[in-house]
């Protein structure tokens, strides 16, 4: 990573004028219906949203607050998902800067990040698996993957290793538009749990490796099928590492353009009233809003209400800047908020575009025994091509 | 603070809400006030309703604890800046709204903010006209209690004059409530001055220091839809300011009329007229922005024709860019807060009020603190009122250099007193006016004594209201 300049850090950070408005604002003009995940689902002291997590960072930056986890507690509370960004009328990124403050702050303990990290060095995923179970689903396909070739399927390790359905479908949505794609033999992981969870070192360590990898896979173009894979690969290797990959793009991209160009026949499938929650990886960060529903408009069958807040104005589902590992039961109260929020439309099923939102919803809709499921758009639209084989 | 009183406090609110963390305290140790030192409560307590209010004061009273009412924490005069180790009693779990459509009135709790209250009401196709700039993070209650102004003030007037009651914990843990709803079998808001005396008066601009407002209620209106956005160029300002008097005789709805020198809109619109849509140009002497707003088309018609013939009688030429006033009115929930954070630069402000024929005095004393200290600043105002503006000197400084920190508390120090000599008033006493207005001693006096009465123990934000 380029050096932070801690000066340049300091005077980022002053850029908050402590307005507050990246508490709560409901601002109808632009969508906003509320700002902070965190605040509206923890008893709300002011270090639960932006402007307090700023000041804190000072503080701990400063000397004034000692360096404990306790003290630093807000700064790993957050699921540094931006909404505050999208408000604050001050010219810095709040998200961002939390995130770099988290690096800098390395040597508070955070039991949660480090077990995260130890996992990625030596299995090359968080998921303490071995590697070598990473390539596993593609065994369990109808044809054959090959380790090599000029499209890269870029899987990412919580798809191949938690959520093979969205890997395997993808898979088969490439198959099925003709495109002669592979899977690495080894495929590194891109770090994104690194960056966000403040391991920085390791994450540019990480992510030379990774870049070298897939340099030497051969790859010309990589699809992927994970948001935080996404935005790590397209934004953070560039941005922060000066590393270069081949074209990137996400697989609602991709099928989106396929779609426009009616180059996927598509069938449809039982009818349904659906929603579309944003990945903030994808969305806020990438300003990917109008593909998935481009691709949700071009399944026969499915009827798309929006919810209220969506697209830039999205409340996160809980499960990004590792919140998920670091307060697990705060991340899915998170999640249920936000599916709450799905029934209100009187959807029956939640599409979304990032396995990690996908899994964080669905333990929010447990947790509320809410009927509302979620599932990856890449599901859907397999199974809306298969319906016409 | 003592152990015995947390516990006390907890067994209230429930352990959820009550922090002695210090990584919390810190947080509540500061506002949206700049260059102020941060003071570390002992507490921070966020109470559900009045009834736990009530029961926290009387445990303030008994050990007598310095008691900060904090609502948005936007305010940035300092008001809400707590004692050491003192107990910060923060409203934002305060969340209702009820609309009483017959009596065109809505009562809020004290954690609504004017963006929530907005969404509810627009709903109804209805608004509380009055937005201060910060709207999306304050309350209607923090705006209460420092008796604030902003869009739509200039027909309007104060936060203040749309208020219809208050419910109000006193120091002395007692609930009231005034206006109308004193009356247990009122339907609900519709009379301030009833029961004798303005005691809603009392509570508005009170800064803590009087009681906790709990709920406020206060007028609603039917939703303007129509509205004539223009700008006025003059090479005076007293052609300004005649302007805008002349469009309050004739009766031109104005909904928002603001007034700028020529170089502070040049500063701005090089760095947000591309936000705007404005394209770079000249701006004159003085520059009114204004905003007319009806409910009826055909009465709109006829005050954008009127305002444009009071322009020339006045001297002045219709500019015509409308981007400034429509960007300034329709996002008035945010644009300034954004035209006030993109340049960097931290600030300091000392909200007054002027005469309108008086606004270039206000102008005048700015630039003579600003040349004698060397610092950038500006200020400007909008019309609110019957015949007043609202000024909002903006004293610019480097957050990361001490000593031009310290330059801008002494400019705003000696700024203070020269403005106050123009005939200027505070509306928001806050402590920065203490000591500085020769003339009130009387008036202060009288004011402390009702201080004293209500919070005989003095624990209710000591010494900010003008100090006392
Ligand atoms: C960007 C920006 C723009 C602004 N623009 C305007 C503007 O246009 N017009 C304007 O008037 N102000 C403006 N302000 C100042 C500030 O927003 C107002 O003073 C605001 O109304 C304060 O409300 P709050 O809820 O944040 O109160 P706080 O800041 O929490 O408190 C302010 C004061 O009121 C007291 N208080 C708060 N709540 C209560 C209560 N329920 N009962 C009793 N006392 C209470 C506090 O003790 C303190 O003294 C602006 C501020 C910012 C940051
Ligand atoms: S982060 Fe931005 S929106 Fe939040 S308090 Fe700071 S300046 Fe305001
Ligand atoms: S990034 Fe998201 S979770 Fe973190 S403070 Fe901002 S709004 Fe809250």
């Amino acid at each position: 990573m380029n050096e932070v300049d801690l000066d340049d850090l300091r005077e980022e950070l002053l850029q908050c004028r402590r307005c507050g408005i990246c508490r709560e604002a409901v601002y109808d003009l632009k969508g906003f219906e509320g700002i902070c995940p965190i605040w509206r689902n923890t008893s709300g002291f002011e270090p639960s949203f932006m402007r307090g997590k700023i000041q804190i960072a000072i503080a701990l930056l400063d000397g004034v607050l000692e360096r404990t986890s306790e003290n630093a507690e807000a700064l790993y509370q957050c699921t540094l998902c931006g909404n505050c960004t999208q408000i604050c009328g001050a010219e810095f990124h709040p998200a961002h800067v939390i995130e770099t403050v988290r690096g800098i702050l390395e040597e508070i303990p955070n039991e949660a990040r480090d077990r995260l990290a130890a996992s990625i060095s030596t299995n090359d995923n968080p998921y303490q698996e071995e590697a070598s179970v990473k390539r596993e689903w593609v065994k369990e396909m109808e044809f054959d993957i090959p380790t090599e070739g000029d499209t890269l399927y870029f899987t990412g390790c919580t798809a191949s290793l938690r959520m093979q359905e969205t890997a395997k479908n993808t898979a088969r949505i490439l198959h099925a538009v003709g495109e002669d794609f592979f899977v690495m033999e080894n495929e590194p992981c891109c770090g994104s749990v690194l960056l966000r969870t403040g391991k920085q070192e390791v994450a540019r360590t990480n992510a030379e490796r990774a870049a070298k990898a897939i340099k030497e896979s051969g790859a010309k173009k990589i699809i992927v099928s994970c948001a935080g894979c996404m935005k790590t690969l397209k934004k953070d290797f560039a941005e922060l590492f000066d590393l270069d990959l081949p074209e990137i793009v996400h697989i609602v991209q991709y099928a989106a353009q396929l779609i426009e160009e009616q180059k996927i026949p598509l069938k449809n499938i039982e009818t349904k009233k659906v929603t579309y929650h944003d990945p903030c990886h994808i969305g806020r960060e990438l300003g990917i809003y109008d593909e998935p529903r481009k691709v949700i408009d071009g399944i026969p069958g499915l009827e798309l209400v929006e919810m209220n807040p969506n697209r830039s104005a999205a409340i996160c589902c809980g499960a990004g800047g590792g919140l998920r590992s670091y307060d697990p039961d705060l991340s899915k109260r998170i999640a249920a908020d936000r599916v709450k929020v799905a029934e209100g439309t009187g959807a029956e099923i939640i599409i979304t575009a990032c396995p990690f939102c996908e899994t964080n919803l669905n333990s929010g809709a447990d947790l509320i025994n809410s009927s509302v499921r979620t599932v990856d758009i890449v599901d859907l639209l397999a199974g809306s091509i298969k319906a016409q084989e | 603070m003592k152990k015995e009183i947390i516990e006390r406090i907890s067994a209230i609110v429930g352990e959820e809400y009550i922090s002695t963390r210090k990584d919390v305290l810190l947080t509540y140790a500061s506002s949206a006030s700049m260059a102020k030192e941060p003071v570390m409560p002992g507490a921070v307590v966020r109470p559900a309703n009045a009834t736990e209010i009530s029961e926290i004061l009387k445990i303030a009273n008994e050990y007598k604890i310095d008691t900060t009412v904090r609502s948005g924490g936007t305010s940035l005069q300092g008001e809400v800046i707590p004692k050491p180790d003192g107990l910060v009693v923060e409203l934002m779990r305060l969340k209702d709204i009820k609309l009483f459509k017959d009596l065109r009135s809505v009562r809020v709790g004290a954690g609504v903010t004017y963006g929530e209250l907005d969404k509810f009401l627009s709903e109804h196709g209805l608004w509380v006209p009055i937005t201060p700039e910060s709207a999306l993070a304050c309350t209607i209650a923090g705006n209460t209690a420092v008796n604030g102004a902003g869009p739509g003030s200039s027909l309007f007037g104060c936060t203040g004059d749309l208020i219809l009651g208050v419910e109000v914990v006193l120091p002395n843990s007692e609930i009231i409530q005034t206006g109308s709803e004193t009356n247990p079998n009122a339907p609900g808001p519709f009379l301030r001055y009833a029961f004798g005396p303005d005691l809603t008066g009392l509570f508005i601009g009170s800064l803590g220091s009087l009681g906790v407002i709990t709920s406020v209620s206060l007028k609603v209106f039917k939703r303007m839809e129509y509205f004539d956005y223009n700008t006025y160029g003059f090479d005076t300002p007293e052609q300004a300011e005649r302007f805008l008097i002349e469009i309050r005789q004739w009766d031109v709805n104005a909904v928002f009329a603001s007034i700028y020198e020529g170089p502070v809109l040049e500063l701005f619109m090089e760095m947000l007229g591309d936000e705007y849509g404005i394209p770079p140009m000249e701006w004159p002497h003085r520059t009114v922005s204004m905003t007319i707003g009806r409910v009826r088309k055909d009465m709109l018609e006829s005050d954008a024709k009127k305002a444009q013939e009071l322009c020339k009688e006045c001297g002045g030429w219709v500019l015509g860019v409308k981007e400034l006033p429509r960007g300034e009115w329709n996002e008035r929930l945010w644009t300034f807060v954004r035209a006030s954070y993109v340049h960097g630069w931290h600030w300091r402000t000392l909200y007054h009020h002027q005469t309108p024929v008086n606004i270039h005095r206000s102008v005048e004393e700015i630039t003579k603190v600003m040349d004698k200290y060397g610092f950038l600043g500006h200020t400007a105002g909008f019309f609110t009122d019957h015949a007043s503006a609202n000024m909002y000197p903006h004293l610019y400084f480097d957050p990361t250099d001490q000593e031009d920190e310290q330059k801008i508390v002494d400019a705003h120090d000696e700024l203070a007193v020269t403005l106050y000599k123009t005939g200027a008033v505070p509306f928001k006493l806050a402590p920065f006016w203490k000591d500085k207005m020769e003339g009130t001693e009387k008036y202060m006096e009288f004011l402390k004594k009702i201080k004293d009465t209500i919070d005989p123990n003095g624990i209710m934000n000591r010494g900010v209201l003008g100090g006392i």
